[in-house]
């Protein structure tokens, strides 16, 4: 088990940087995912760190060794695929072992630690078989034993469920979350599901660009998104934004207009500024109640428990969820209002929160 | 119905041309090896299988059939052997695109060249008083080597021509094969700590074993009409240790005695022969590449 460090990372393909001095520190047993849009870097960063990448410039070391230099099969990392990446003309067992083979463990302890993964992922019944007998959860666990049964100080998950139903990655997904609870081994884990890296992560790096754009707890990414581009990134449905200005202790836009809690934002009369209004932060309110925003209607999706609703507000749609869906129908005018402490305030020039 | 009407359309006329080259001439083999016939006179009797049981006493005969096992062995495993080996090296060591197209170029060139022209050269270059090959083991303080007229070294010295054609050929196959393939599970093989060697060994080529032994098969049937490159080289020489079953039979039939009612009996063995163990080695090899 060990911590990564990642200083001045850069990675480039020609001339164009596609990572330009990525700085990251990973405790000991931390569980982070590496969330953002394709194109952001996050695969590439994590096949830096595997060794199947090389670094243009900057320094990677695993346990306080540095193994910029070193190649990937020595530098105690497993991997897991988003293609699962099995050797087709192996069978389950030998696929899992290959690596024990490789690295001259004797047989007897060999069977010992594939009996126990196999045990853990419930593979013991298709040990024999090879992976296109087999489904692609099935041939995802195989992929997560080949990783585990090596021990490492790290493990690395690129994408490892977006191949599978949403059903099946539900489930793997909180497999390996338990298996980090028990086996409680570093893992980066990559995924562009904003979902999936909030039910899973420790800790969220999210990416932008080749850079990181924040990172915290799934909670901090959440209700004290430092950009408007990771409050727009994160949550479903995604946040309402509305371009409006600071008056008198308020933020207006247009009709809406949502007194400022003393002291929570640092910003200056008459500042042009970018509302974020979440969808799942706001309530149906009797029309004329404090902060109510007033709308019509214009379409109910229900979700079964709740329903989101899209109304009409100054011409442009804006999103809420509630449970108290069913008596509506489209054209109904509607009021609602955010709970006071989750407005988010970004300044409309730098797209920096406005949080004090 | 319409679609096997379609079927039996569009293979009629490559059936039909089969039927009248291939089959005609079949059928015409088999009449002559019935009869006596030589080139030298008109007059002739049917003797049945008299052809056949001679051919079964004939000590020629079965040294030409061994040369042609040994043969086919030597040419079908060399190419494979050295395709391998370079298509692996080519893939390792060649990085930039260009290189490597260029390096596919030239080794396509040799398999490009005619057959005769391919041996004439080699010839040349295999001469002991002329050649390339005799002046650097000259060099090297071994003496002139009599490549195609010692009896041991003939046979593969001629096959060395023939794995140079085909072997590079099918390094550029193997070469594109390998670029082609997923680079994930090699990637896992590399995290698993495996050694370049090791990652081709256990992973990239177990995985193209079912090309690998199409290439192997198509290299056998390709093996078995190199009558042109040994007639060129060394006519069967010296004495029969490069006489394979096509030469004999054209030795006999043709050049000298004009037997040809012999020579027919022969081909049609050697037809029999070739197509039974084809037939078992596809059998095998469908079971092989599961």
């Amino acid at each position: 088990m060990a911590h990564i460090e990642c200083s001045g990372i850069v990675k480039s393909y020609g001339a164009h940087p596609v990572i330009d001095g990525l700085n990251l520190m990973i405790p000991d047993h931390e569980f982070v995912v590496f969330l953002g849009p394709s194109g952001c870097g996050k695969s590439t960063m994590l096949r830096m760190i595997a060794g199947l990448e090389e670094v243009t410039a900057g320094r990677i070391s695993i346990g306080g060794a540095d193994v910029t230099n070193r190649h990937p099969g020595q530098r105690g990392v497993a991997m897991v695929f988003q293609s699962y990446a099995l050797y087709p003309h192996m069978t389950v067992a030998d696929n899992i072992t290959f690596g024990l083979r490789r690295a001259g463990v004797p047989g007897p302890e060999i069977d010992r630690r594939l009996g126990e993964v196999a045990r853990m992922l419930g593979l013991e019944p298709m040990l024999n078989r090879k992976p296109k007998a087999m489904s692609g959860g099935q041939q995802q666990r195989v992929a997560m034993a080949r990783a585990m049964i090596k021990t490492p100080k790290v493990f690395l998950f690129d994408e490892p469920l977006s191949n599978l139903d949403a059903k099946l990655r539900e489930k793997l997904r909180t497999e390996i979350r338990k298996m980090h609870n028990s086996l409680k081994t570093t893992t980066i884990f990559v995924t562009h599901d904003q979902l999936e890296a909030m039910t899973i992560a420790d800790r969220i790096v999210l990416m932008r660009a080749g850079a990181i754009e924040q990172q915290g707890t799934p909670d901090e990414i959440f209700d004290r998104p430092a950009t408007r581009f990771v409050a727009d990134f994160i949550g479903s449905p995604s946040m309402n934004f509305r371009l409006g200005r600071i008056e008198r202790g308020a933020a207006v836009a247009g009709s809406v207009r949502i007194p400022l809690p003393p002291g929570r934002f640092a910003v200056a009369e008459g500042q042009e500024v970018e509302l974020g209004l979440r969808p799942t932060r706001m309530e149906r309110v009797s029309p004329g109640a404090e902060g109510a925003i007033t709308g019509r209607v214009s379409l109910i999706e229900n979700m079964g428990a709740e329903g989101q609703i899209i109304a009409e507000v100054d011409g442009a749609d804006m999103s809420f969820v509630t449970r108290d869906f069913r008596g509506l129908s489209i054209g109904d005018p509607v009021s609602f209002a955010l709970s006071p402490d989750h407005l988010h305030i970004f300044d409309r020039a730098t797209g920096r929160s406005c949080l004090a | 119905m319409t679609r096997q009407r379609f079927i039996l359309l569009t293979l009629a006329p490559a059936l039909t041309v089969l039927g009248l080259l291939a089959a005609v001439s079949t059928a015409g083999a088999v009449w002559f090896s019935l009869m006596n016939r030589v080139l030298g006179s008109p007059d002739y009797e049917f003797v049945g299988l008299y052809n056949y049981l001679r051919l079964l006493r004939d000590k020629r005969f079965f040294n030409a059939l061994e040369i042609s096992l040994i043969w086919e062995l030597i040419t079908v495993a060399g190419t494979l052997v050295v395709a391998v080996l370079l298509a692996v090296l080519v893939h390792e060591t060649v990085k930039r695109a260009l290189w490597r197209n260029l390096i596919c170029f030239a080794f396509l060139a040799p398999v490009l060249l005619p057959r005769v022209a391919a041996a004439f050269i080699w010839r040349f270059l295999y001469s002991p008083s002329l050649g390339l090959l005799n002046w650097i083991v000259g060099e090297a303080g071994l003496g002139p080597v009599e490549f195609l007229a010692n009896p041991s070294l003939a046979l593969v010295s001629v096959a060395v021509v023939d794995i140079w054609q085909w072997g590079l050929f099918f390094t550029v196959i193997l070469v594109k094969l390998l670029e082609t393939m997923p680079r994930d599970p090699i990637e896992a093989a590399m995290l698993d700590n495996a050694r370049t060697w090791q990652i081709h060994a256990y992973v990239t080529l177990p995985m193209l074993k079912g090309p690998l032994i199409s290439l192997a098969l198509v290299k056998a049937v390709e093996s078995l009409r190199s009558f042109d490159l040994i007639f060129v080289m060394t006519g069967g020489g010296p004495g029969t240790a490069t006489e394979t079953l096509d030469l004999y039979a054209y030795q006999s039939g043709i050049n000298l005695g004009g037997r040809v009612s012999y020579a027919s009996a022969m081909s049609i063995l050697l037809l029999i022969v070739t197509t039974v163990a084809f037939t078992l080695i596809w059998r095998a090899s469908r079971k092989w590449s599961r």
